[in-house]
């Protein structure tokens, strides 16, 4: 799964730039392979057995005790499926990409290798490693590629994220050398008692760190700018699945190697989620640019991710999880939609499109969904996530709880006015000449519709893998 | 004595007699020079290849050749070599002084031979006044407006400075222990280490080295040198003389290994400042090579944390560092030697378009710049992990934390080279041709700054044996 993605960029740096449809069958092609495995993965996953399969452990550097050491447990499956679909989809909804196609390509790919080496890596060196590897790309995408103030968003976001990993590099380093096993190895720190005083810095620095990437309040101003000036698959790919990286570098390593750290600054970390949410879901509604009304909902949805991970519950942790899933797909949708208007129209502003769904009904439907997704309607995916974070948040910290779902109430009230100024008032003459969606286009969007209901509708076949290792993963702590 | 031991430095001497033959001809043959110099150093880098395992002592002990010395003799060469393979245009240096260029790269490359192997403090000095005289002629050596001379002149100020300073240290090193030799110092200066006059007479002597190494306080010819030097000569100052640099601090701060608090506390210090002041100053530059000077300042700082760790796994990732950052800055040298083919001072702006203009080359410029700013995987992001590792096992969690945040902020001037080559438009600038052997330099370079950032352990190996001779 690992090795598709630079294998085919290997293919399109031999390939000559004109060779157009070449280049983007080859990239179809390795972001289809890993595709297909995450869901092989997805569904051959033991769940009866539990714990790591599809294990691979080599020993790259004795001397510093590195191991290339990936595996496939509960708790990563569903953000390996995640990353599969948005990059599957991705490369289809920029079939229609004309400038610098193969440049386009190769940076995608590599970020795309850079994202699934993180949620699969247990051994620090290398989920740091895949990390940078993830966020660099970045910059040269939505500069090159990207729109409204490329050249600030993007040297805005790289910065915000490099000074991420300038937090964690010296938390990761401090855990290699106080542990005393002189390995990067994770499983084998989770065994290592460290000293309460660390464990509370550390958390620290690996919170802060990650912390950025997930947008948590009051790191997130990065995002919504970078959302709206990368291209439309890079919005997708960022939004859903690169901000969960630093979620899941939470759980992964900061809640897995410092469980001391995390209870001393649990509530520190949900007063933070709670303000991101209520923040978000506010900020949001005041914008008439239809991606940054997506940028600032994206920011109170990894709020409630941060919230669920900080009741430290099997629930919360569940809901979190679920939530990360729930909310890449729905953002994919989401930024796929726009990036299909914008593309026609060149606006994306709420009121110049008014009543867009009379042009392209279907087009306008695949938006509507996501936002009712966003809503948490009963019978979408993040329906189920959400309500399992509420309900663990509301034991643990009430008030928490009580202003975190308040938030929402009034912010599906305020989704369902965006949708109604959006697409059902009159429509502008200026654009009735567009067409709509053509199957092959549309194909993508569906593919994420569908994943969204079938979890929506079946939410016991994620819940069950991630609850495999939710479990032990809480009793380790 | 055993020729073979002394064999690299020998063969580069008789190099330079034949330089200096060919310099005293009447009509110059510049092509023809070129291949000569371009096939002997390219034989010297096999010589000392050859070399890189022998031990043994020379001139009554005052000479060592060890794992150590012949890693770096090999660096040394293969930089001379790398700038050679760069020098077939020296459009800004007149065609009668070409012969005399190769005789002074030459023979600064003796020198530093010479320093990488000296372990004592007096051929220390002679060894690196050689290699000094001969970068002060090479440096206004360029044709062309004032800025040649001013640079020329700022470098021979501010080197017979920190040469005098380290005169002075040495003086009271040779006072307080009646010998100038390495071994001996080591165990006589124990205790005296953490008195005052010790850590000044062991800083005031490191300081002739800082001055190379372009460590704050001793930077300040770095910016004018780097721009007003021809590419080329820079390219070698900015490479292989830093190497010698490093392996030298190496071999001295290796005296003060005995010491407790107070001489780490001052590296400390030094590494903080050079770290931040030219990551902070190179932002507002323009100049392509200004600016990497004021990174040189700021890896500076980055060499020395290794360093001041005194412990061997901070000096194994020192010396990795030392051949990272002569092939990562190689890179970037060879972009603007290519792109500046007239011997032009580059700025940001004339690399506007390179994507387009020559990929292979933006290629490069793409993997030295995020080598230099330590972007996986490349061998300049291994190199400063190690780096920071070791002054972590150390409890340096403070520098370590500077360290990283400082790596943010250079990310900001390395991404507007990035920016520069491929978001701006060209504007009419022509595409850039380049010789088939320039194309293979370049995907040479991109293959070792990936290769062996991947795959360090064989580097690193080497340098672990390398250390045990010296600590």
């Amino acid at each position: 799964m690992l090795l598709a993605p630079p294998v085919g960029l290997l293919i399109l740096l031999c390939l000559k730039e004109h060779q157009k449809f070449l280049i983007r069958a080859v990239s179809l092609v390795s972001a289809g392979i890993p595709f297909a495995l995450s869901i092989y993965t997805f569904v051959a996953y033991d769940k009866k057995l539990g714990g790591l399969q599809f294990v691979e452990k080599y020993e790259w550097s004795k001397m510093f005790g590195i191991t290339y050491f990936v595996g496939v447990e509960g708790m990563n499956a569903p953000l390996l499926l995640l990353t599969g679909i948005v990059i599957f989809t991705g490369v289809l909804t920029m079939w229609e990409l004309e400038d610098r196609v193969k440049e386009y390509f190769i940076w995608m790919l590599a970020l795309v290798t850079g994202v699934f080496g993180v949620f699969m890596s247990y051994d620090m060196f290398f989920f740091f490693l895949f990390y940078e590897i993830a966020v660099v790309p970045m910059y040269i995408l939505i500069l090159v590629w990207g729109s409204t103030r490329k050249e600030y968003a993007a040297m805005k976001l790289t910065l915000y994220l490099m000074a991420g990993s300038g937090l964690i590099i010296p938390g990761l380093l401090l855990l290699y050398s106080t542990s005393g096993l002189f390995t990067f190895n994770m499983v084998a720190l989770h065994g290592v008692r460290f000293d309460p005083w660390i464990q509370k810095l550390v958390f620290v620095f690996l919170y802060l760190g990650f912390g950025v990437l997930a947008a948590a309040w009051p790191f997130h101003t990065w995002s919504p700018v970078g959302h709206v000036a990368a291209p439309t698959a890079v919005s997708m790919l960022h939004a859903g699945v690169l901000m969960k990286l630093g979620s899941f570098g939470i759980l992964r390593v900061a809640m897995y190697l410092c469980p001391e750290g995390f209870q001393y600054w649990s509530t520190f970390m949900a007063l933070l989620a709670t303000t991101g949410i209520v923040y978000g879901v506010f900020v949001g509604l005041a914008q008439t640019d239809l991606k940054y009304v997506i940028g600032y909902s994206s920011v109170s949805h990894m709020g409630i991710v941060c919230l669920g991970l900080a009741t430290g519950t099997v629930d919360g942790l569940n809901g979190s999880v679920f939530q990360m899933f729930a909310h890449g797909v729905m953002t994919a949708l989401f930024f796929s939609a726009v990036g299909y208007i914008y593309d026609r129209t060149h606006t994306r502003d709420i009121h110049e499109l008014g009543g867009f769904s009379r042009i392209m009904p279907v087009a306008s439907a695949f938006f509507i969904v996501a936002a009712l997704c966003g809503a948490g309607v009963p019978g979408m995916a993040s329906f189920w996530a959400e309500l399992l974070v509420f309900i663990a948040a509301f034991k643990v910290f009430p008030i928490a709880g009580l202003l975190a779902i308040a938030a929402l109430v009034v912010g599906a009230l305020f989704a369902l006015r965006v949708v109604q100024n959006t697409f059902y008032n009159e429509p502008n003459p200026k654009f009735m000449h567009f067409e709509d969606v053509s199957p092959f286009l549309g194909l993508p969007r569906m593919i994420l519709i569908g994943a969204l209901l079938l979890f929506g509708f079946f939410p016991q076949m994620m819940l069950g893998l991630i609850k495999t290792s939710i479990v032990p993963f809480l009793q380790g702590m | 004595m055993n020729v073979k031991l002394f064999g690299p430095e020998l063969y580069y001497l008789l190099m330079a007699l034949v330089f200096f033959g060919l310099s005293l001809r009447r009509r110059e043959n510049v092509k023809q020079d070129y291949q000569i110099a371009l096939a002997l150093t390219g034989l010297g880098v096999v010589v000392t290849l050859l070399s890189l395992f022998q031990q043994g002592d020379l001139f009554y002990q005052a000479y060592k050749v060890d794992l150590f010395s012949q890693i770096f003799k090999f660096a040394l060469a293969l930089g001379l070599f790398l700038v050679l393979t760069i020098s077939h245009n020296l459009a800004h240096i007149e065609n009668r002084y070409h012969a005399e260029y190769y005789l002074f790269l030459t023979t600064t490359t003796i020198g530093m031979m010479l320093l990488v192997s000296s372990v004592e403090l007096l051929t220390i000095y002679v060894a690196l006044e050689l290699s000094s005289y001969s970068l002060y002629i090479l440096v206004p050596l360029r044709r062309g407006d004032d800025i040649d001379v001013e640079a020329g002149i700022k470098y021979l100020f501010i080197g017979a400075v920190s040469s005098g300073f380290m005169l002075f240290g040495l003086s009271y090193i040779f006072g307080i222990t009646h010998t100038t030799y390495i071994t001996e110092i080591v165990p006589k200066l124990g205790q005296l280490v953490d008195s005052p006059i010790g850590i000044i007479g062991l800083l005031l002597t490191l300081s002739g080295f800082f001055f190379k190494l372009s460590v704050f306080p001793f930077h300040f010819w770095a910016p004018d040198v780097y721009q007003g030097a021809a590419n080329q000569v820079t390219a070698f100052i900015a490479t292989a003389s830093k190497a010698a640099a490093v392996a030298l601090l190496l071999r001295l701060t290796a005296l003060g290994s005995a010491s407790g608090f107070s001489f780490t506390q001052a590296l400390w210090v030094l590494a903080i400042v050079s770290m931040t002041l030219g990551n902070l100053v190179a932002i507002v530059q323009k100049d392509f090579k200004r600016l990497l000077a004021y990174s040189s300042i700021a890896h500076a700082g980055y060499f020395l944390i290794g360093i001041l760790t005194l412990k061997a796994d901070g000096f194994t990732a020192a010396i990795y560092y030392a051949l990272a950052y002569l092939i990562m800055n190689f890179s970037v040298f060879l972009v603007i030697n290519e792109v500046a083919k007239d011997g032009r001072d580059l700025k940001l702006p004339e690399l506007a378009g390179l994507y387009r203009r020559s990929p292979l080359l933006s290629m490069t410029l793409i993997l030295g710049i995020f080598a230099l700013a330590g972007v996986p995987p490349s061998i300049g992001f291994t190199g400063k992990l190690l780096l920071f590792t070791s002054a972590m096992n150390q409890g340096y969690f403070w520098l370590v934390l500077i360290g990283a945040v400082n790596g943010t902020v250079s990310l900001y001037y390395y991404l507007k080279v990035v920016y520069a080559a491929y978001f701006v438009e060209d504007g009419g600038l022509p595409p850039v041709q380049l010789s088939v052997p320039i194309r293979i330099l370049n995907l040479a370079m991109a293959a070792i700054i990936i290769g062996f950032g991947v795959f360090p352990d064989r580097i690193v190996n080497l340098a672990r044996e390398a250390v045990k001779g010296i600590l």
